[in-house]
């Protein structure tokens, strides 16, 4: 008795695996975040500890101009010159100027290498969306300890 | 090229049963079912679900975006973590979408350090807020917020923004 010839090919069932994966793009799909949301930490720059309490360290008071000017000032820093512990970057065309600050800080932050508190003092008028940028670029200086001072 | 390639292929097929190379002429029966190239298609979905696996957040949602808020974008800003929100809409305050008045703000959040407390005894309250406001609006607008956090021992802000 021969026996017949056995098939050696076999075929996977292909349509419950694409259904499978049509299920859970369509849930991926759904379910998925586009905005990536953060957050920029600062803290409270006047009150909390006493002043007595505080430890020093070298600290850059930034002041947010009506215009886009910026007046920069270190303190508590004996690395960093009299002449430019008081520095002021204009602004251009109402907005700040990035570039000219990125200068300051890179000068500040080679005389001071210690230096990573930036505390900014906002005027009434200034834009939330100036200070963020602001305080984006502080960070991206490497001042990464940034405190907000109320009105 | 290809189209070039696939008009001669078709060609000599067609040939191949007529006269030259099949002298008989006779026709192969055309099958009535269509073949689909699934491996292809398996892999372009495989691809879509890593990429969405990937893309997956399961932190879920810590602030809900309303229409009226457009967050200001940063580059350098740190992952969000969930603590009280104070939210700035068409110039109403929300402390957890609870919309409250501006002097009432400090005793709100009093509020919500004592039921911190009441819950978990044993921590110490970490006293972070984070604010979520339009990002056109003014330092005018959002200053009570900063004073009230600070009164209320809320010395940690953080300001929700849009990753770039």
């Amino acid at each position: 008795m021969r026996a017949g010839k056995k098939h050696l090919d076999f075929e996977i069932n292909l349509i419950p695996f694409i259904d499978l994966l049509s299920a859970c793009i369509c849930f991926l799909l759904l379910t998925a975040v586009w905005v990536q949301v953060g957050s920029m930490d600062v803290k409270q720059a006047v009150g909390g500890q006493p002043a007595s309490e505080t430890p020093k360290k070298p600290t850059l008071w930034v002041n947010m101009g009506s215009s886009g000017e910026l007046t920069l000032n270190i303190q508590d820093s004996k690395k960093v010159p009299a002449k430019l512990q008081k520095l002021a970057v204009k602004g251009v065309d109402g907005k700040m100027n990035f570039a000219e600050l990125d200068v300051a800080l890179k000068e500040l932050k080679g005389l001071e290498p210690e230096l990573r508190t930036a505390l900014i003092q906002p005027q009434a008028q200034s834009v939330y969306e100036d200070m963020i940028a602001l305080m984006d670029q502080f960070k991206k200086q490497g001042l990464v300890d940034l405190g907000v001072s109320p009105l | 090229m290809i189209g070039s390639t696939t008009v001669k292929s078709s060609l000599f097929t067609s040939l191949a049963t007529v006269s030259i190379l099949n002298p008989k002429g006779k026709r192969e029966k055309k099958s009535i079912f269509a073949d689909l190239l699934l491996t292809a298609l398996i892999d372009a979905f495989s691809i879509l679900v890593i990429f969405l696996l990937m893309s997956f957040s399961s932190s879920g949602d810590v602030l809900l975006l309303g229409k009226s808020i457009e967050l200001p974008k940063a580059g350098l800003g740190l992952m969000l973590e969930r603590y009280p929100v104070i939210k700035v809409e068409d110039g109403k305050l929300f402390l957890e979408d609870k919309e409250i008045k501006e002097a009432d703000l400090v005793a709100e959040m009093m509020k919500l350090r004592e039921q911190f407390k009441e819950m978990h005894p044993q921590q110490e309250y970490p006293g972070i807020v984070t604010i979520q406001a339009d990002r056109r609006i003014k330092y005018e607008q959002m200053n009570s917020i900063v004073v009230a956090s600070g009164n209320a021992g809320f010395s940690d802000i953080k300001f929700a923004v849009l990753m770039k």
